[in-house]
């Protein structure tokens, strides 16, 4: 008797786990990550002159090489944005050649009259899409870097900080 | 078994059917899209001239987000020129909001013989799928609405087309 009713209860606890996994996976089909947590933006000093960007891609997702766009805030500083890795190329039927990156994207900007002590914003903009079947429209993330006083560099602590029109 | 340990899986049970019961309620409850912003609006067309949405009411509408940089969304497209030639007698009407350039989007029109309006949408579209339940404003979104232009359907991501045949046939 008392068998019976444990086996009952493991059954029952089984089918309702089974329950929430499957709801779960069926909410994770109609709500991909925000551009913001599927192409995780970030970046760091490396030395006086340079930062060190990077985008964490989320597995399932993408993006466009040719779409990534960095930026400096405030302007008057200039930014060096070296060629990007190449990335996989794809024969798209519309747009031709191009290519796409899946994984981490590190790309190291020289910074250009960077003054020691300021605090610079790197602006980020890319575009990439999700295996399931969606893309997401241009999203702009920014990151901020504390330039060092003087002339030594410290590990650089980041303070990252997204914001696009999706909030 | 102790009375202690079969409280506690007792418990962790009743917890994990709460949970399950919560997820199944929240994914009915939303509250189903209201479609009067979406018929509120003109865009223009390829050609500049302005299109108000609102001359298709009285039709199955399919209105489709999209993009000629989005893939997924080019993919699904020549299913729904099909779809328009098949069920455009009996009142289907599928109209395209690009959320993308003029020239590019007449270039891919073209090419893909589209039968079917184009309209060019900006910031404004995007807000709009938005409201309709687009929470990223990701693409392909499409929305359809039955005669009485009530949302009969919302779908991120390609329809599939034995789906799309299925809920155009329950509409008409």
């Amino acid at each position: 008797m008392a068998e019976a009713r444990w086996r009952r209860l493991v059954a029952g606890s089984a089918l309702a786990f089974a329950l929430v996994a499957a709801s779960a996976w069926a909410m994770a089909q109609v709500n991909p990550l925000p551009p913001d947590k599927a192409f995780r933006f970030s970046a760091r000093l490396i030395d006086a002159q340079t930062v060190e960007a990077r985008f964490r891609i989320a597995e399932g997702y993408y993006l466009y090489r040719d779409k990534i766009h960095f930026a400096i805030e405030p302007a008057a500083g200039g930014l060096a944005v070296p060629r990007l890795p190449d990335g996989k190329v794809k024969d798209d039927p519309f747009f031709g050649h191009v290519e796409t990156y899946r994984g981490d994207v590190v790309v190291n900007l020289g910074l250009k009259d960077a003054k020691p002590g300021q605090l610079i914003v790197i602006a980020a903009e890319s575009q990439g899409c999700a295996d399931i079947g969606i893309c997401y429209p241009p999203t702009v993330q920014r990151a901020t870097v504390a330039l060092p006083e003087g002339s030594v560099v410290p590990a650089a602590p980041t303070r990252n900080a997204t914001s696009s029109w999706f909030d | 078994m102790t009375s202690r340990a079969r409280n506690i899986l007792l418990a962790a049970i009743a917890a994990v059917l709460a949970l399950a019961l919560g997820v199944v309620v929240a994914s009915f409850s939303l509250k189903p899209p209201d479609a009067t912003a979406l018929l509120a609006l003109s865009l223009p067309d390829i050609q500049g001239a302005a299109q108000p949405m609102r001359q298709w009411r009285g039709k199955v509408l399919v209105v489709n987000f999209w993009a000629t940089w989005c893939e997924p969304c080019r993919e699904e497209m020549p299913e729904f020129v099909r779809a328009q030639r098949e069920f455009g007698g009996r009142g289907v009407q599928f109209v395209g909001i690009a959320v993308d350039k003029p020239d590019k989007v007449a270039q891919f029109a073209k090419e893909l013989d589209l039968n079917y309006p184009a309209l060019i949408g900006g910031y404004e579209a995007v807000d709009l799928s938005k409201a309709l339940g687009n929470r990223l404003a990701a693409l392909p979104f499409t929305v359809i609405l039955d005669r009485e232009s009530h949302v009969a359907h919302t779908q991120l991501g390609p329809l599939k087309p034995a789906q799309l045949r299925s809920i155009l046939a329950n509409l008409l």
